[in-house]
């Protein structure tokens, strides 16, 4: 009896500490469902099944699935081997590539857009250089500028996916004198599928959602998204209930596809090395080069033209104009005023998801928890920056407070949108570090932030992605802050608009130059400043 | 760093960052106006206008520039009856429905007798202030074979088109109606040969006009006053509007005073001088526009390509069919 009233006690105290960070994950939903719901009830609803009989609809929803799947699965497809071979190989320039590629999901739509014309479009350079003609618009368009945001991404999340590969692994693989391929099957291939859900559906639901990109290179209103039709339904007609409506069913689309994803993968059951990772050198054949060569080449032909095309104002006078204009200045202040209390905050959810999805995660009873606490996080990837920021708007005018808290709302509404890409970097982590040591904390009685300050050494690496990643997406925001306005807040992607905007495209395309150099410089920032020093080689 | 050091390091950035938060000052002798971006930005006609009005007025003039046109009047339609705006400056003509409809208008007091768009205008809430038309701009050192009508156009399958989405931008709903009023009862058959040469049909009026810049079509949709950047601005004159026999759709972009304006004095005195040359004189080289009043014209502008004919949907037939309309060129354009 005494007994069973002492494990009951235990319990309840373990999830007394957890509240917390249930609390975050409350906060989070309740906010989130809350200006949904102001949406839905605005102004008098009209029918659902109306909206939702539009044939038109289904054929944009049909299209959206079907290119979101096919960019999802070739950019991993793409990036297995070439994280692979980035893993084996040291060459010039690999580092700076790797820093590259985070920054690849920042670059503004219409700068992307403009990358890959200038490369594959008509009087691009590979029309110029081999005459042959390629007929971008259309899947094909998509599917490149898809692949350029999100085979880097793609890259990156496997890449961390190795840093799990415990060092004796491959330790043993160097003594047994395991070639490339055996060491792919046998060793990295059970770490990489593991991660391969989680990357799927945070692409898929990237590109379902895509905007710009769908309706620029498609080549006519054939190719659309539900985005479009959910923009238009807030924007135009200002049907706000219909946007919400729409915004919902993308959810659900979405949800679905998730549910079915995780349902054939792998169950997560993390495990791993907690040492730094050092990468043996395998046995080499002549073969195994060739085809991390051609991999590599791969590689940098489909992600380097456009950046370099995005980079070519360096060498024009406009972009040294641009350097020395203070207006422009202005706007990186602006957006680090945005973007580095909205990725704080980010952090601060993030923690508080992993924390709560981690306790779960090794308890039979509530593993659905994690598993849903892990999905609300990242579904809000699936409702528009937009619509979530009109409709704490509303809340705010029920409460009435005006526009003047309309950066508190771009704060906080940047820092939700960011939090699906902070899970993706902070979870396999996280879930490792309980797996290994959660008994050893506890009989030991160390919890909460006492807890924390001995993991930190081994997490901040990942710590620093997530932060990284936060600060980018912020730092690129473009949806949230345009509700608001230029009133004291024009960031420097709102500032690339209204340049360009205004026939001053050069000028635009000298900002976003500016733009993609201070998310690297942020990002290496943050790796080195959190991250601390052995996590900046990887 | 050690952990205790990176939590007092956010903490204090945090509240530094939010201090530097800047707070709208409210002041009664400030006149606030909404108007898009590129109006309000440091090279459009904003600042000199602001400049103009406040030797006048003894106040002080805040623009609060929102992404587009429909942009500002979303904003409004959010903010309700508590929004701090004085004045609506940008919104377009077929815009003017929908904001009337809000409730949240006052009459203005404005006489619009010297006003000269096409048709005259007589309306109780809305004041122009630029005009222009939309047309298909061209290179003149890449295209030979000039489009001499908006027929041409659609019918010569050579021709590499882009124009903009009718759902998300004002010149492609303009090019909607252009085609409407042309082409009337026949306008989906136009549509579906217009479609099967068309590149692409973009988002914004900038993501088209960037592709065209780069060399992706031979003309796209944007506004006769278009060249006249390119002339005074660059020095370039190879890009030019393409006439159009049928006639040109006509933009009209309007400003109106707000019920709930905080000052409606300053409101009021700032609707009178729209038409006044203080204002009028900076639309051309600031918004690209023509004015709305008789005015001389810069040299640029007076090259430009002239409506010999321009062409006008009545505001409540577009009010009433514009749905219609867009599911007419979606049906034909995905057919």
């Amino acid at each position: 009896m005494t007994r069973s009233w002492m494990s009951f006690d235990k319990a309840l105290f373990i999830r007394w500490r957890l509240l917390p960070a249930l609390l975050i994950v409350a906060v989070f939903a309740i906010i989130g469902a809350a200006s949904l719901a102001a949406l839905l009830f605005y102004g008098e609803s009209s029918s659902w099944a109306e909206y939702l009989s539009n044939t038109y609809l289904w054929r944009i929803v049909r299209f959206s699935l079907w290119q979101a799947f096919l960019s999802s699965i070739i950019s991993i497809g793409f990036a297995v081997p070439i994280a692979s071979a980035l893993m084996h190989r040291q060459f010039f320039g690999r580092d700076a590539l790797f820093q590259l590629f985070a920054v690849s999901m920042v670059v503004p739509s219409i700068v992307a857009i403009l990358g890959i014309v200038v490369v594959y479009g008509r009087a691009g350079w590979i029309s110029r250089w081999t005459g042959i003609d390629v007929p971008l618009y259309g899947l094909l368009g998509i599917l490149l500028a898809h692949i350029f945001f999100n085979l880097p991404l793609a890259v990156r999340l496997l890449v961390q996916a190795y840093s799990l590969i415990p060092q004796g692994q491959w330790r043993l693989a160097y003594q047994l004198g395991f070639s490339r391929w055996y060491a792919f099957k046998y060793i990295e291939w059970h770490y990489v599928r593991k991660a391969l859900p989680g990357a799927f559906v945070l692409i898929f639901m990237l590109c379902f959602s895509s905007f710009a990109v769908v309706l620029s290179l498609g080549g006519g209103p054939r190719s659309s998204t539900l985005e479009v039709a959910i923009y238009q339904a807030l924007r135009f007609e200002f049907d706000v209930s219909k946007a919400s409506v729409l915004s919902l069913l993308q959810v659900v689309i979405c949800s679905l596809v998730a549910v079915l994803v995780y349902r054939f993968s792998l169950p997560v059951k993390q495990d791993g090395s907690v040492l730094k990772l050092t990468v043996y050198d395998l046995k080499d054949t002549v073969w195994n080069k060739v085809i991390d060569f051609v991999v590599i080449v791969l590689a940098l032909l489909l992600i380097l033209p456009p950046f370099l095309a995005i980079l070519e104002p360096v060498l024009s006078v406009v972009f040294w104009q641009t350097l020395k204009d203070l207006k422009m200045w202005m706007a990186v202040w602006v957006s680090l005023k945005i973007a580095l209390p909205a990725a704080i905050l980010s952090l601060i959810l993030g923690l508080g998801f992993v924390f709560v999805a981690r306790y779960a995660r090794l308890k039979p009873s509530l593993n659905w928890l994690a598993s849903m606490v892990e999905h609300l996080g990242s579904s809000i990837l699936m409702v528009p920056g937009l619509v979530i920021a009109t409709g704490l708007f509303l809340i705010f005018r029920q409460l009435g407070w005006g526009f003047e808290h309309g950066y508190w709302i771009v704060v906080w509404v940047n820092s939700m949108m960011a939090l699906p890409f902070v899970l993706r970097a902070l979870t396999p982590i996280f879930y490792q570090q309980e797996k290994r040591y959660q008994l050893l904390y506890s009989s030991l009685g160390i919890w909460g932030v006492s807890r924390f300050k001995l993991e930190w050494p081994l997490v901040r690496g990942s710590v620093a992605q997530a932060f990284g990643y936060a600060t980018l997406l912020c730092l690129g925001d473009m949806g949230v802050i345009a509700l608001f306005g230029s009133s004291g807040l024009l960031s420097l992607p709102l500032y690339l608009f209204q340049l360009i905007g205004s026939y001053r495209l050069e000028q635009g395309a000298s900002v976003a130059v500016v733009l993609m150099a201070l998310c690297v410089a942020l990002f290496i920032l943050s790796t080195r400043l959190i991250g601390g020093k052995q996590s900046v080689k990887n | 760093m050690r952990f205790t050091s990176l939590v007092t390091l956010s903490a204090t950035a945090l509240t530094a960052l939010s201090l530097s938060t800047i707070v709208m000052a409210e002041d009664k002798n400030t006149l606030t106006v909404y108007t898009y971006d590129s109006f309000a930005a440091e090279w459009g006609p904003g600042p000199k206008i602001k400049a103009d009005f406040e030797k006048e007025c003894h106040c002080e003039l805040n623009y609060v520039g929102l992404d587009s046109s429909v942009g500002i009047l979303s904003r409004v339609q959010l903010e309700g009856s508590s929004s701090k705006a004085d004045v609506l400056l940008g919104l377009d003509v077929n815009l003017m429905t929908a904001a009337e409809k809000t409730g949240l208008l006052a009459p203005h007091s404005v006489d619009t007798q010297k006003v000269t768009v096409p048709g005259g205008w007589d309306n109780s809430y809305f004041v122009p202030f630029d005009q222009g038309y939309f047309a298909f701009i061209y290179d003149t050192e890449k295209l030979k074979n000039v489009p001499m009508s908006l027929q041409d156009i659609v019918e010569n399958q050579e021709l590499r088109v882009i124009y903009q989405d009718p759902r998300t931008s004002t010149p492609g709903l303009g090019l909607l109606l252009w085609m409407k009023s042309v082409y009337g009862d026949q306008a989906a058959a136009a549509w579906e040969k217009l479609s099967s040469h068309t590149v692409t049909v973009t988002k914004g009026w900038y993501d088209g006009y960037s592709l065209f810049l780069k060399g992706e079509s031979d003309v796209v949709l944007s506004y006769t006053t278009s060249p006249a950047y390119h002339m005074v601005a660059e020095g370039v004159n190879k890009y030019q509007a393409a006439p159009a026999v049928e006639g040109f759709y006509p933009q009209i972009e309007v400003a109106a005073q707000l019920k709930s304006a905080p000052n409606p004095e300053l409101a009021e005195a700032f609707m009178e001088f729209i038409l006044t040359k203080g204002f009028q004189s900076h639309v051309t080289t600031g918004n690209w526009m023509f004015p709305v009043v008789d005015m001389p014209l810069p040299e640029a502008f007076s090259s430009l390509q002239q409506p010999t004919k321009v062409l006008n949907l009545p505001l409540e037939e577009i009010s009433k069919n514009r749905n219609a309309w867009v599911n007419e060129w979606l049906e034909a354009t995905t057919r």
